[in-house]
């Protein structure tokens, strides 16, 4: 048996996966994270540090880590790229004065050999907002099709009335499935059920 | 060591000395003023770098590996620097100003140059309201197109200016199809300026305020990089701050809206000063520095507009 095979069955037993929220601030990282889960969104604050949510996504527990996007927040982002198995990067579709300093930042993370491997899904949020950017132009914006070190594909989405949250989870954990335990792809994914963490 | 390693490591020590030495007399020979491409690529030579180094980890003895990471780190030091003396990149998106509204002719001196980079999204389908590049006017709902449905609107680049976008004027009611409904807000680089907006649904996202007064009701308050702000704020949520001083808020003037209005702007979070202690960056505004009366209705004359702001603005 080789060390593969044996990472493998570990990590087959337990069925988890990390996944880490990025993006500018007014991204709507926590709010999409609160939508998912079913709680409410209006009191939502802009976030100090980060929170984790634990949820049960078909057969995987999913394991979230959604970090502050503040500027004084981002050297820290850092710090939560360990074992990471998909980065879910956050765009509010409205701030197009930003698009610039939102490209950066993403593909200065896609440099990260810690994130070397991790699925990459970009939610184009606040598509309920007119006069927002499509994910056509957010994907141009951002320069995605010129990432070849990851598996990547964008999904227009609203936190605010939950279009497309869970077809892009769904996607991107059909992805890292495919990758960490493709031996047991056949099982169908659900929408997500809260857990009691 | 085996000899591989050590004929590794010593081919690394040198090629590795050269690519540093060429990036640092690179930094060392840019010029203040220097251009966000030139920077760019000196950060991404520097991300190859400490890249080389981090493939290399194991097949350098661990004190020179030490050694050049803090000389990489220094470089990387040297950069943040220079990227604080960059010239904070100002763009805005002008709309042409329709034709049947000539109330308010363009601005004569337009103040933000688009950059390229700038240039390329506005090709882009979509678009959004837009107020921007102004200097000593009032400005009101007559100045922007009226939408439908809700939109995101952005306000940049004024100068001297009040804008009212408050949902009546005067006390009259609007004509129907004339309201504007804001559902998120993006401000950039507003100076000597008062805002009135109404209480939005969405968030507000604001940068580079100067000396301003903001009437505002929302769902979530950023505001980024900004000195001498009044706040009027109402909001369900906790505002923040980042790299601001001398903000000063209050709660939404009852005056100025029908609606029930939220004031727990006492809880403030400044990102820029994380400690125990109370932030030196903000404060509950003063009983007697309170605004008594907006200047709701319209003002032409240059004269008078400038003498309300004087008045009204904090210095």
């Amino acid at each position: 048996m080789g060390l593969l095979t044996i990472i493998r069955k570990n990590r087959q037993k337990e069925k988890e996966m990390r996944i880490l929220f990025l993006g500018l601030d007014n991204a709507g990282k926590t709010t999409i994270l609160k939508k998912l889960n079913g709680e409410d969104i209006l009191s939502v604050s802009p976030t100090l540090g980060f929170n984790i949510k634990t949820f049960a996504h078909g057969n995987y527990t999913l394991n979230i880590w959604d970090v502050g996007g503040q500027r004084t927040l981002r050297p820290y982002w850092r710090n939560y790229f360990e074992q990471t198995d998909a980065l879910v990067w956050v765009v509010d579709s409205g701030d197009r004065m930003r698009m610039k300093d939102c490209k950066e930042e993403l593909h200065s993370l896609l440099l990260e050999d810690r994130l070397a491997g991790a699925s990459l899904l970009v939610f184009a949020n606040k598509q309920d907002l007119q006069g927002s950017m499509t994910d056509v132009e957010i994907r141009d914006a951002l320069d995605l099709r010129s990432i070849k070190s990851h598996h990547w594909k964008i999904w227009s989405c609203s936190a605010v009335t939950g279009e497309n949250l869970v077809t892009g989870l769904d996607w991107v954990v059909a992805d890292v499935a495919g990758r960490l335990y493709y031996s047991t792809m056949a099982s169908p994914i659900q929408a997500p059920v809260p857990v009691v963490v | 060591m085996s000899d591989s390693t050590w004929s590794f490591s010593q081919t690394f020590a040198s090629e590795f000395q050269t690519s540093r030495a060429e990036l640092e007399s690179r930094v060392d020979l840019v010029k203040a003023p220097i251009t966000a491409d030139a920077l760019n690529t000196l950060s991404s030579d520097l991300a190859k770098l400490t890249k080389t180094l981090a493939d290399a980890t194991g097949s350098v003895p661990s004190y020179d590996q030490r050694q050049y990471e803090l000389q990489l780190k220094s470089l990387e030091k040297s950069l943040e620097n220079l990227r604080a003396s960059l010239p904070k990149s100002k763009f805005a998106f002008k709309r042409k100003a329709p034709a049947a509204s000539s109330s308010i002719p363009p601005s004569p001196v337009p103040r933000a140059v688009p950059d390229a980079a700038s240039q390329q999204q506005l090709s882009s389908i979509s678009t959004n309201p837009t107020l921007s590049s102004h200097s000593f006017r009032y400005l009101s709902r007559d100045s922007l197109p009226s939408a439908s449905q809700a939109s995101d609107l952005t306000i940049s680049d004024l100068n001297s200016c009040i804008v009212n976008l408050l949902p009546a004027i005067d006390g009259k009611p609007l004509a129907e199809g004339g309201a504007l409904e804001i559902s998120a807000l993006h401000i950039r680089n507003l100076t000597d300026t008062i805002l009135l907006l109404p209480v939005i649904r969405g968030s507000v996202l604001l940068h580079d305020l100067r000396r301003c007064i903001l009437v505002v009701g929302c769902h979530q308050f950023r505001m980024h990089t900004s000195t001498d702000v009044d706040v009027y704020l109402s909001i369900p949520s906790t505002p923040i701050i980042e790299h601001c001083s001398r903000i000063r808020f209050t709660s939404y003037p009852t005056a100025l809206s029908p609606k029930e209005t939220y004031s727990n702007f006492f809880s403030v979070q400044d990102f820029s000063h994380i400690k125990a202690t109370p932030s030196p960056n903000w404060s509950a505004m003063p009983t007697d520095a309170l605004v008594r009366r907006w200047p709701v209705s319209t003002i032409s004359s240059e004269k008078e507009l400038t003498d309300i702001l004087d008045t009204l603005l904090p210095r």
